[in-house]
């Protein structure tokens, strides 16, 4: 049983190699993307700053600035995330296809012994395909995800491909309905 | 040219990580880039979830307490470390809510990972 733990997580580091290598060749070594990125940190930064700035004034000027601002900041956003969607969807079936390959090759296996009991929306992914009623077995899926979710996001943010803070900050903004001073 | 100026970047991304090192070590140390701050925060997360996951394998701590005794240690230290040690004013950071989210969800994944695995090797074969 440990040996199938620890091999998962060399998949799950393997995995996630592959994945940003593969993202690197199709995305971030390309002139496109970088200049684009350079481009939106270097907004969202001057926008934060300016907000800072002027974020209680009422200068309609300044509302003006700031709106025209985030204008850009938006169209290039939306560019940024165009440039990553074509290769983000060849990955996405690449280890859709590994994923269904692994899920198979650990088919009924228990992989690992929980050290607590699941909650039970939690139980479906972590007792998945396996027989018995005792819930603190492990299925591959669970500890994959897992892994997944640590070794991922650490190694993307050691190899500095991970977006900055500035820029997710101003992201997430955008989604959001404008404040209504802006209106 | 072009070879030389990358050795020269070399050095000084040397010498900068050798004065975050310091920084991080260093009570009250000044941090004028609020990134590298969040930075050291989100690293030293991630080396609690570790070394809290081998931990409670090694004990082994079980159930909801585990959980429990995690998010309680985790957010205590952080909290020590930015209030007590760095005495850094939280509002630049957008609250203490701010700095506590950072890198949380990441290094609680990585804490299950190393509990579950250290659990399974040491004690796979006990009843919960």
């Amino acid at each position: 049983m440990w040996s199938d733990s620890l091999l998962i997580v060399f998949i799950s580091i393997c995995t996630a190699f592959l994945g940003e290598g593969l993202t690197w060749i199709l995305v971030y070594r390309t002139e496109k993307y970088q200049k684009l990125k350079v481009e939106v940190e270097r907004q969202s930064k001057k926008l934060e700053k300016r907000k800072e700035a002027h974020g209680d004034s009422l200068d309609k000027q300044h509302k003006k600035k700031i709106e025209r601002e985030e204008e850009r900041l938006k169209n290039n956003n939306r560019d940024l995330s165009l440039v990553k969607m074509k290769s983000m969807f060849a990955i996405g079936f690449a280890f859709t296809a590994l994923l269904s390959m692994f899920n198979s090759i650990f088919d009924g296996r228990v992989v690992a012994k929980l050290p607590f009991y699941p909650i039970s929306w939690i139980q479906g992914l972590s007792h998945r395909n396996l027989s018995g009623d005792d819930y603190t077995d492990c299925s591959f899926i669970f500890l994959y995800i897992l892994c997944t979710m640590s070794i991922r996001q650490n190694i993307q943010k050691l190899l500095g491909f991970a977006p900055s803070r500035a820029a997710s900050k101003q992201g997430g903004a955008l989604f959001a309905p404008p404040p209504a001073q802006f209106k | 040219m072009s070879s030389k100026n990358k050795s020269l970047d070399g050095a000084n991304k040397i010498k900068v990580s050798e004065s975050v090192w310091k920084k991080t070590l260093t009570a009250n140390a000044e941090w004028p880039d609020k990134e590298e701050f969040l930075d050291v925060i989100y690293w030293m997360r991630q080396a609690i979830g570790i070394i809290l996951g081998l931990c409670w394998g090694l004990l082994p701590l079980k159930g909801i307490v585990g959980l429990l005794l995690f998010v309680v240690v985790n957010a205590a230290v952080i909290y020590f470390y930015v209030n007590n040690f760095q005495s850094i004013d939280e509002e630049e950071y957008g609250g203490m809510w701010e700095i506590t989210k950072e890198g949380f969800m990441t290094s609680f994944a990585g804490f299950l990972v190393t509990w579950i695995i250290m659990y399974t090797g040491l004690h796979g074969n006990d009843s919960l």
